[in-house]
């Protein structure tokens, strides 16, 4: 165990992001259970304590009684500086104990650019940044989320890599870990990683080679050994409603980013937006049961205390149930001064009623995305709403009270002109003189975000090119210059963050030198506009020899191997071609589980159905 | 309507948690406990509950006061169970009771805090330590400039002074009793003092390591002294 000593701990911004004791934290005996777990995000405490699909494990895995789980986050770089000047290495939250002590180390990769924050959080805990280099007394390092569908860039620090849903597949895991421990071990790390390797949903990136063509392209990735399948697919939870959900959640001292209760009313989206990873990552659309939500809802709000519940999924309004949902939320919970919120809403499926219903404790800005600013830029990425949706929207919001509304758009989206972008000025000002019109008065606040948009892999736009950071600049100048409004604040995202972040997004194997090299040259927290550091990582692209914008800005053919093709989100090539074309020719595609099938595959390839508890019952 | 007064301690567990956060862990515990706890009118309705006095982050307390207002009177042992059920690691419940009639704000009547800080010795001899505590008691006035993002400001810790300061020698570390008013214009924090002591009395010890325990919350006039769940 190891002792903080209050010198380090008062010198520090927030020390209570290292002193854990929350509630409903736990602490095991660790001579009491066969595996000991670390579960990490590799950001700072508020952001990592925020994440969904960690609490879950944590709750999933502590029901375990041979296993353990605690927390592990990135240490802020104050901390890091005392830790490392007083030589304390990497720590859980719940038994102060080294990281390096543990069995399993799962980080969960939300974004690219928490990659630096993997390597500084090993390092820290004195574990060798590479697979090859870990030996039978290390921990084995595992990584989940979405960006293990592209983990290729972090493949040489990871010994496996999780594809999809966790709950299943991670206990899969543990059973294999405490099995390969009682066997004292048999065959050493690879004997443990060939096992895994045949677990479904599981990437053991060391056992398959990459070959590259002379112009930098992939040409090939082969398993190296019988034991790794040719291509690894997803893993999905079939009926969310059977499945533990975090319903203990560690309620943290500190505000943190997500502060509330999460309640996950379903998995997937099925409005087949172009741009979005999350809308193919979590494919198909499983609700969970009303009644089955209720309860939870229940037991989360006595298990916490925490007087705010947020409905979350990918598009909460397309609950099916959500109306009743909300209804006898808000009813049961009234009483205990609990309040029922929507992250953000679609503009289509808005509806005013339900605003005001869940605003009935606490009243506050509604948010919404119709993501690009023209109609033909809207039927590019098939988001499918229209500006008549939005000002209806929006006056429904007015007349019932509101003035504040934020709007989020994306520029840089393939085929975008710059007339597109204006668009995006237009449709606030619209937003404005509805509010005129609506009230007679002026003097509603519109927040216009603009994000860079980024081709992800596994959506139909991962063969377009990305925006050169230059000419995100140059849009966000134009746009800056339209939106002189004192009544309109524009927020809008660092081109240069984002171009990194596409170069990493589609990247190959070879960009783990780049990061090596970035992250020794003092790259860390590189999410974090004061720690990010460009220059670094354009000097760590230069020393490897690689160019940034052969991965970020270049358009791809059809035929090229992406460095992801062993990587299967169920999601067929078919489909993602059939949708880019469809991108280009502006032509729509419909809701799968509303109309008519889109025949992206995942169904029937993972044996999962659309579960839509309004239209089955 | 009932006000429920109670006397709660922060512990080790929590000790670097701030006043705020503190506050929200109490009323987390207070909903987990299903006591009827009453809320404000408007637009962001908040738990009535109310502190006698912030504790710093890195402080720890055996007596802290908080009133809550609740919508019905619960059976005080009744509550007393429920809450300490609730509650996270470091928060003990010492005292309870009912308050009835109209009761002031806690954070008006106290008036006195007390405290005990530890900290590690640099010097052997015991004589330095007494002699520099000595000269900080017998000073006329010792100013103090404070500084906070705020910006600076002159302070004179003597005035704020409720005891002469009071020492014990541990093994290796010395504790220091410093009593501290505090009146409506303002107060000095035990950091604070620790600081003039080594700044100005040269007291040998290790200010880094200093940890802050506070032993007691009191209403105090000419007739007596009284904690505020005893007044």
């Amino acid at each position: 165990m190891i002792t903080l000593d209050p010198a380090m701990l008062n010198r520090v911004i927030k020390p209570a992001r290292y002193t854990g004791n929350e509630w409903n934290s736990i602490k095991k005996d660790h001579d009491k259970v066969n595996v000991t777990v670390a579960l990490s995000l590799p950001d700072v405490y508020e952001v990592g304590m925020s994440n969904l699909g960690l609490k879950i494990l944590y709750q999933i895995l502590n029901n375990r009684t041979d296993t353990a789980a605690e927390r592990v986050y990135a240490p802020w770089v104050d901390m890091e500086s005392e830790m490392r000047a007083r030589n304390i290495p990497l720590f859980t939250l719940e038994s102060l104990k080294p990281v390096s002590e543990f069995d399993v180390v799962g980080f969960s990769l939300q974004y690219e650019m928490s990659y630096s924050n993997v390597l500084n959080m090993l390092d820290l805990a004195g574990i060798p940044l590479f697979t090859a280099e870990r030996n039978e007394k290390m921990p084995i390092i595992v990584g989940g989320g979405p960006c293990t569908f592209n983990a290729e860039p972090v493949a040489d620090f990871f010994d496996c890599l999780i594809l999809g849903e966790g709950e299943e597949v991670m206990e899969d895991l543990i059973e294999a870990v405490s099995a390969w421990k009682q066997s004292g071990k048999a065959d050493g790390r690879v004997g443990l990683l060939k096992k895994i390797a045949k677990i479904e949903g599981i990437y053991v990136p060391s056992l398959y080679d990459v070959t590259y063509h002379n112009d930098g392209t992939v040409a090939k990735i082969v398993p190296n050994c019988s034991d790794a399948p040719a291509i690894v697919t997803k893993r999905v939870v079939k009926d969310l409603n059977t499945v533990e959900y975090a319903t203990r959640p560690i309620v943290p001292f500190l505000d943190i980013v997500h502060d509330r209760i999460m309640l996950e009313l379903f998995r997937g989206c099925t409005r087949g937006c172009r741009f979005c990873q999350a809308g193919v990552l979590y494919r198909p659309v499983r609700e969970r049961r009303p009644e089955v939500l209720l309860k939870m809802a229940k037991e989360m709000v006595d298990s916490t205390g925490y007087n705010e519940i947020s409905l979350t999924s990918l598009s909460s309004a397309d609950y099916s149930c959500l109306p009743d949902l909300v209804q006898s939320l808000v009813d049961d919970l009234k009483e205990q001064g609990v309040s029922v919120s929507l992250p953000s809403l679609r503009i289509d499926s808005f509806s005013i009623e339900l605003a005001q219903k869940v605003q009935q404790v606490r009243k506050s800005g509604l948010t919404f995305a119709p993501e690009a600013g023209s109609q033909r830029m809207r039927d590019v990425i098939n988001k499918g709403v229209t500006e008549q949706n939005l000002e209806d929207a929006v006056s429904a919001a007015f007349q019932a009270g509101w003035s504040t509304v934020k709007l989020y758009f994306m520029m840089g989206l393939p085929t975008e002109t710059d007339e597109d972008v204006l668009e995006i000025a237009n449709l606030a000002y619209k937003v404005l003189d509805l509010y005129k019109k609506i009230t007679g008065r002026r003097g509603a606040k519109v927040t216009v975000s603009v994000s860079c948009f980024v081709p992800k892999p596994h959506t139909p736009f991962q063969w377009f090119p990305q925006n050169h950071a230059s000419e995100f600049e140059r849009k966000q100048q134009l746009l800056k210059a339209k939106l002189r409004d004192r009544n309109i604040t524009f927020n809008w995202h660092d081109a240069r963050t984002s171009f990194l972040e596409g170069a990493f997004a589609r990247g190959d194997r070879r960009l783990g030198q780049v990061l090596l090299k970035a992250w020794q040259n003092g790259a860390r927290f590189d999410g974090w506009s004061e720690y990010f550091k460009y220059d670094v990582w354009i000097d760590a692209f230069k020393a490897s020899d690689l160019d940034p914008y052969f991965y970020a800005t270049r358009e791809r053919s059809f035929e090229e191997v992406m460095p992801w093709d062993h990587l299967s989100s169920g999601a067929t090539k078919d489909f993602l071609q059939r949708e880019y074309q469809q991108a280009v020719q502006e032509e729509l595609t419909c809701d799968c589980r509303r109309e008519k099938c889109s025949a992206c595959g995942v169904c029937p390839g993972l044996g999962v159905e659309v579960l839509d508890w309004g239209n089955k019952a | 309507m009932a006000k429920l007064r109670l006397e709660i301690t922060k512990g080790e567990e929590i000790r670097y948690i701030s006043h705020l956060d503190y506050a929200s862990a109490m009323e987390r515990a207070i909903i987990r406990a299903k006591l009827p706890a009453a809320y404000s009118e408007g637009f962001n309705p908040h738990m009535k509950i109310s502190f006698a006095s912030a504790l710093a982050v890195g402080v720890t307390s055996q007596a802290e006061y908080i009133d809550v207002e609740f919508k019905e009177e619960v059976e005080l042992s009744q509550a007393v169970v429920r809450l300490t059920q609730s509650l996270p690691p470091g928060i003990k419940i010492k005292g309870a009771r009912y308050m009835y009639g109209n009761v002031p704000a806690l954070m008006a009547i106290v008036n006195l805090a007390t405290y005990e800080v530890t900290m590690p010795l640099l010097a052997e001899d015991i004589g330095v330590i007494e002699d520099s505590i000595r000269w900080f008691n017998e000073a006329e006035t010792v100013p103090y400039t404070r500084e906070s993002p705020k910006g600076r400001k002159e302070i004179e810790v003597k005035q704020y002074m409720a005891q002469a300061v009071k020492i014990i020698i541990l093994e290796k570390a010395v504790r220091l009793m410093i009593d501290i008013k505090i009146t409506p214009t303002g107060s000095v924090k035990p950091g604070e003092v620790v600081a003039a002591l080594v700044d100005m009395f040269d007291l040998p010890v290790d200010i880094d390591n200093l940890l802050i325990h506070r032993t007691g919350l009191y209403i105090c006039d000419e007739k007596r002294t009284v904690s505020p769940i005893e007044c």
